[in-house]
């Protein structure tokens, strides 16, 4: 995980006359905890729809380990370890809590109709192996309990974890977390922080949105904020709290 | 299948949806009730395939009559036959089981054709292609005389298929009085449910099956966990399609002649009726729906004529309408996810 990094490039998107997204330059290093905040409409979630694939840019480069990756299908931009989370959390909501992550950990061979048709007793070892794996991460993010119930029965804040778990099945090199502590109770948002803490020091690059402006200061190495789709600042979470625009433009109008 | 509360009253509807035609009729009831068998199987394959796709995938496909009559006119054009106005005979061709599989193969190779182009489309979009290209193959099998017959179809080719009648099927349809050829695609139709069932069964289970519930319920989800959404849903819009094409290929041999006018949109809707009171998601739900579907259409002149003294044709059509209409809506009242649908598996959203 030595050389896995995220390059941003003169990133442009706009949506008739108003310019979402405007990146002019952009790197994510190895290991680094990233934060992106800025006003609602400051481009945030294009943003990270962009460097995903799931939407596609005017113009700009985006590089992941040196690929190209700027017109790259979301699927493929995610097998070469770059997953996201959504803002509003998108579970399978009638297929159950196991099932979600056993369908995260399989592969794409694993999942192949002619496998499936034949039966191969090596796909079944493979179940075997991903169930126990999906089971592990359950444990961790203490939802083990509901791997029988249908997604849709969880509460927001478990489903949150449940899509936390599901991203990290596979063990990617990048994690994009879009309002991870979004709707979430205070107890839980702690408990999803920890977590998010955790993976980063076992090494995985996080970059997350959020509003919740004491979390991010707090776990953060770097905080990036966005404003009218540009960045006006690109800091460690101390330099961004004090800089004026910063304050100007997001912070001074919070009433945190 | 587990005998729980559901499958048990669905079974009991089924038998007594069976027994109305012995009530209603005072002689024949076995002929009539071996022809809606018939019916039944074929368009419950049918309804089997449209459930791969909006059950198990959410694709809406309102063109599922064109899959069928691809199957049917690939099959049937590939072996012996006579077509068009002129009735030319053809009496070279291909052996029917060939045939047969390469119908199946056009079938499904039609719905990668569609859904190459269309099914990145979200709902309804989908709908109104696949609708749209139903209509484009119907008009052009009419049109293109010279190979399909256009409006004149194809007629003499069943003796293919019928060739290979089992014994057992010619001395049961004797003792009973029936057309032992009706028989012997009813026989094929009900085994064919049977081994798809098992088929889908199998695949439903398995780690492909997950995929495409995983898609049914976020395919934004899906590929942004590494999946490939589109290419899962071109399977599954494929598999439908071949079944279909099977349920086609079985639907022109039950008639002996194959017709442009069978392949209309009705055809698609009788078989989404079917899946709806089956059971949207149900494995099995289209077996009885298509059952008790059909002795409602074979039996409403029965149904008439209790309620009308000596009821006309336009009056039997009318209760006809009526009663299909009032099934559905009692069935949306009572049980939305039909007779063998899980409430929790209730489709809301479509993709």
């Amino acid at each position: 995980m030595s050389n896995k990094y995220l390059k941003v490039t003169n990133l442009k998107k706009s949506f008739g006359g108003l310019k979402a997204v405007d990146v002019q330059s952009l790197n994510l290093n190895t290991n680094e905890l990233t934060s992106i905040i800025g006003p609602n409409g400051a481009g945030k979630t294009t943003f990270f729809d962009l460097i995903s694939g799931f939407q596609d840019s005017d113009e700009g480069k985006v590089y992941l380990n040196d690929k190209n990756i700027t017109r790259s299908q979301p699927y493929s931009i995610a097998r070469l370890g770059m997953i996201r989370t959504f803002q509003l959390t998108k579970v399978f909501d009638r297929m159950t809590v196991l099932e979600n992550m056993m369908f995260s950990a399989s592969t794409v061979n694993n999942d192949s109709f002619i496998r499936s048709l034949i039966r191969l007793p090596s796909q079944k070892t493979t179940e075997k192996n991903i169930k126990e794996k999906s089971f592990e991460i359950m444990k961790d993010l203490n939802i083990d309990h509901m791997a029988n119930s249908y997604a849709r029965e969880l509460s927001g804040g478990q489903k949150k974890l449940l899509e936390l778990g599901r991203s990290i099945i596979n063990d990617p090199d990048i994690l994009l977390l879009d309002e991870p502590l979004a709707g979430v109770n205070p107890k839980l948002a702690e408990e999803i922080l920890q977590i998010i803490l955790n993976l980063s020091e076992k090494g995985i690059s996080i970059l997350m949105v959020e509003h919740n402006i004491e979390a991010v200061m707090k776990i953060s190495q770097r905080v990036i904020v966005l404003a009218e789709g540009m960045v006006i600042a690109d800091d460690t979470p101390e330099n961004v709290r004090s800089d004026e625009k910063v304050i100007e433009a997001y912070l001074g109008s919070e009433n945190e | 299948m587990k005998i729980t509360f559901k499958s048990s009253l669905t079974i009991l509807i089924t038998i007594f949806s069976i027994f109305l035609v012995f009530l209603l009729n005072d002689e024949g009831e076995i002929p009539i009730l071996f022809n809606l068998l018939t019916f039944a199987g074929i368009y419950g394959l049918a309804a089997i395939g449209l459930n791969v796709h909006f059950g198990l995938t959410g694709l809406l496909n309102f063109g599922h009559a064109a899959f069928m009559g691809l199957g049917a006119y690939v099959t049937v054009l590939l072996i012996p036959h006579a077509a068009g106005r002129e009735g030319v005979v053809i009496t070279t061709g291909l052996p029917f089981f060939l045939a047969l599989l390469i119908g199946i193969i056009s079938a499904a190779l039609f719905g990668l054709l569609l859904g190459l182009p269309a099914i990145r489309l979200r709902g309804d979009y989908l709908a109104i292609v696949t609708i749209a290209a139903a209509e484009i193959f119907r008009l052009l099998v009419r049109d293109l005389e010279s190979v399909t017959g256009g409006v004149y179809g194809i007629i003499n080719f069943s003796n293919s298929l019928q060739q290979y009648r089992s014994g057992f099927i010619d001395n049961f349809a004797s003792a009973n009085d029936l057309n032992p050829s009706q028989i012997w695609i009813a026989f094929l139709s009900w085994t064919s449910i049977i081994l798809v069932l098992l088929l889908l069964r199998r695949l439903t289970n398995s780690p492909w099956g997950r995929a495409l519930r995983a898609v049914r319920e976020d395919e934004d989800a899906v590929r942004a966990l590494g999946k490939n959404a589109v290419w899962l849903k071109l399977q599954s819009f494929m598999l439908g399609a071949g079944i279909a094409g099977l349920s086609g290929v079985f639907l022109a041999f039950n008639y002996g002649t194959i017709q442009v006018s069978t392949f209309v949109p009705i055809l698609t809707f009788y078989v989404w009726a079917i899946m709806i009171l089956g059971g949207v998601g149900s494995l099995t739900g289209p077996i009885f729906g298509s059952i008790i579907f059909w002795v409602i259409i074979s039996e409403t002149n029965g149904i008439a004529q209790l309620i009308f003294e000596n009821a006309n044709g336009q009056q039997i059509a009318g209760v006809r309408f009526v009663l299909v209409g009032l099934l559905i809506m009692l069935l949306m009242i009572f049980r939305p996810s039909g007779l063998m649908g899980k409430k929790e598996e209730l489709l809301l959203d479509v993709k």
